[in-house]
């Protein structure tokens, strides 16, 4: 089974290979590395902006583009604690909590796809209205008050892996095989290649649109609910950088921001990289608002590489926002 | 836009100003003032509109470098990133007791060179302006708090909060809004901006330097968000590594509320003028009625997808 384009295996390769070189240098840097307790770490860490990853992936693959995703993610947690303070059954509050991410999906794809609107602005202006309502719904205040049920899914682990990660891993499979192997997933890409063609061949690209933003609201409601079990609290600044960190990974596993380019496995093996990075920064005690600095660089110079090339031979560049 | 039969230019850039753009939001803003007069008590004072255009100068001064770059057809998310880097690093030089004229332009300097990173690495890479500078956003922001480790520079010299007093600040938005009114409506600087933003390969065959327009864009922009630095930092009196946090989606806010397309092209300095004071007024207004301020970035949101969804309607009439 062809789990990848043969355009991605290069990426996919490299991106492999760039992992191990991580794993072993700080193997070699620090002896607490290749431990379980740090692997797993690593694991449960990565699992809600691997989540975020994987709706980022599929909203560009579709021609899109969605920075309210930590937003989103935001939301879902807010929702959730503030319903189970106010006594409303705890299942009935995570089905509100992905509903609510459902939602703001929708209002991104009914801006997007029926006024015609710029995703980007459209998700820059959703992302500060879903902020606001987060700090208003929490107060600006961390809640920690949720059961010890939920949050105790913390510890639950599956074959030696955390809960966590391997709601992630499941995720990433299902949405895999989604794209690649139903119709649906077809039209996605078909839609993000050249919208045109899609449509008179058949395809409803409303409908793919609405359903892609739908889409990607839920799995980061999702990513919200992982987040609060992780950190045990709902706080109102969760997912602040999600966006650059996201976009940063997606771009560098392969997805072009054009559309009808892009693979799930490549935007995980992103966020692996970066993770296993930060995760080194703290082991050998650096500042960690390094990360920011070399995740903007890596941004950059992956998306810049061809340009690089090009605007040394061509006369004129043609870039647009 | 531009006026080739070379005379009768005020009455027809007067014409221009109540035909299209502005007529709207400059009627929005006198009926925001209107129904905040009758329904809030203080509303309508010299001590209130004070108030006011302190709290839209620094805003509106980034706005109006960011409304060049949306002009040109580019973006700029950075604005805030550059601020806080300019006022963070270049205050390292009030730390080190360095006199104000050296502090000054060393700030303003690092706006510029920041700034004209963007442009260079926009013009010379076939890449959106947003993904460029979400990048160096996060570059410039991440450098800041390495150097500073997130330290507040205070007290700082009372000469530095000159700038900051009573209408000072405003004098300085008027400025840079006369300025950049006249080189946008008047000057070949100006066209060539509307030029590239319309049709960048139109504008480039026609013989406009494309780039060297583009770069300059972005170093005003940075400039720009320099110069606000400076005088955020003398209204506040201290020097915050977090400072100008946000202020891109408030500088895009009034931009587009303002009527800029955010295809560029068309729009106006005036009507990001128009856009910063609207927002201003609303703000102060839901202040003093005591609406909880986390609701602002909601209403910030809900106008500009307002704004647009006007800009596309007009863009899909043409």
């Amino acid at each position: 089974m062809r789990i990848v384009r043969s355009g991605q295996l290069k990426i996919i390769f490299i991106l492999t290979g760039v992992n191990i070189l991580i794993m072993a240098a700080l193997t070699y840097l620090s002896p607490t590395f290749m431990t379980y307790g740090n692997i797993t770490a690593v694991m449960t860490r990565m699992s809600e902006l691997g989540m975020l990853a994987i709706a980022e992936t599929i909203v560009l693959i579709g021609g899109g583009f969605d920075i309210s995703i930590g937003a989103v993610m935001a939301l879902s947690g807010a929702v959730l604690g503030t319903l189970h303070v106010m006594g409303v059954p705890f299942y009935l509050s995570i089905i509100i909590a992905l509903a609510a991410g459902i939602a703001v999906g929708l209002l991104n794809a009914v801006l997007v796809v029926n006024l015609r609107l710029t995703p980007f602005i459209v998700t820059l202006a959703t992302m500060a209205i879903v902020r606001s309502v987060v700090y208003a719904l929490l107060k600006g205040n961390v809640l920690t008050e949720l059961p010890e049920a939920f949050l105790n899914l913390y510890y639950v682990y599956v074959f030696k892996l955390p809960l966590l990660f391997v709601i992630l891993v499941a995720t990433a499979v299902i949405m895999a095989i989604m794209l690649k192997k139903t119709i649906l997933g077809r039209r996605i890409f078909a839609i993000g290649g050249n919208e045109k063609t899609a449509y008179v061949s058949g395809v409803y690209v409303k409908r793919i649109r609405y359903f892609v933003y739908c889409l990607s609201g839920f799995i980061c409601a999702l990513a919200g609910l992982l987040f609060t079990v992780r950190i045990r609290a709902v706080i109102p600044d969760a997912g602040l950088n999600a966006p650059l960190e996201v976009i940063t990974a997606v771009l560098i596993g392969g997805t072009t921001i054009y559309g009808g380019k892009g693979s799930i496995l490549g935007s995980l093996l992103g966020i692996l990289a970066m993770y296993l990075l930060l995760n080194g920064f703290s082991l050998l005690g650096l500042n960690p608002f390094w990360e920011v600095i070399i995740l903007g660089v890596i941004l950059i110079v992956v998306i810049g590489q061809e340009g690089i090339i090009k605007s040394f031979r061509a006369p004129f560049v043609r870039t647009r926002a | 836009m531009n006026d080739l039969a070379g005379k009768n230019t005020i009455i027809s850039s007067l014409r221009d100003v109540f035909k299209v753009r502005e007529a709207p939001i400059f009627i929005y803003v006198i009926v925001m003032i209107a129904v905040f007069s009758s329904t809030i008590d203080g509303f309508f004072s010299m001590k209130n509109f004070e108030i006011i255009s302190r709290q839209i100068t620094t805003i509106g001064i980034v706005s109006v470098g960011m409304t060049l770059v949306i002009l040109s057809g580019g973006f700029d998310l950075s604005v805030g990133a550059i601020l806080s880097f300019a006022i963070n690093i270049g205050g390292q030089g009030i730390v080190f007791g360095w006199p104000i004229w050296i502090v000054y332009p060393f700030m303003l300097a690092l706006g510029i060179i920041l700034g004209w990173i963007n442009g260079f690495l926009i013009t010379r890479l076939a890449v959106p302006a947003l993904i460029i500078t979400l990048g160096t956003m996060n570059i410039y922001r991440g450098i800041t708090m390495v150097i500073t480790k997130g330290v507040y520079i205070t007290p700082i010299p009372s000469v530095y909060s000159f700038i900051g007093r009573g209408y000072i600040p405003f004098l300085f938005y008027a400025a840079v809004l006369g300025i950049f009114t006249f080189a946008t409506l008047k000057t070949r600087f100006g066209r060539n901006i509307f030029a590239i933003g319309g049709a960048e390969e139109s504008a480039l065959y026609s013989g406009v330097p494309v780039r060297r327009y583009k770069t300059i864009v972005y170093i005003i922009s940075g400039f720009l968000s320099a110069l606000s630095g400076l005088i955020l930092v003398g209204k506040s009196g201290f020097v915050q590594p977090q400072a100008g946090l946000g202020y891109e989606l408030n500088a895009i806010a009034a931009v587009v509320i303002g009527g800029t397309s955010i295809f560029g092209g068309s729009g106006s300095v005036l009507g990001t003028f128009l856009g910063s004071v609207m927002l201003g007024i609303i703000l102060a207004g839901l202040t003093m009625l005591a609406v909880n301020p986390y609701w602002q970035g909601l209403i910030t949101g809900v106008l500009i997808v307002f704004a647009i969804t006007l800009d596309s309607l007009r863009y899909l009439k043409r």
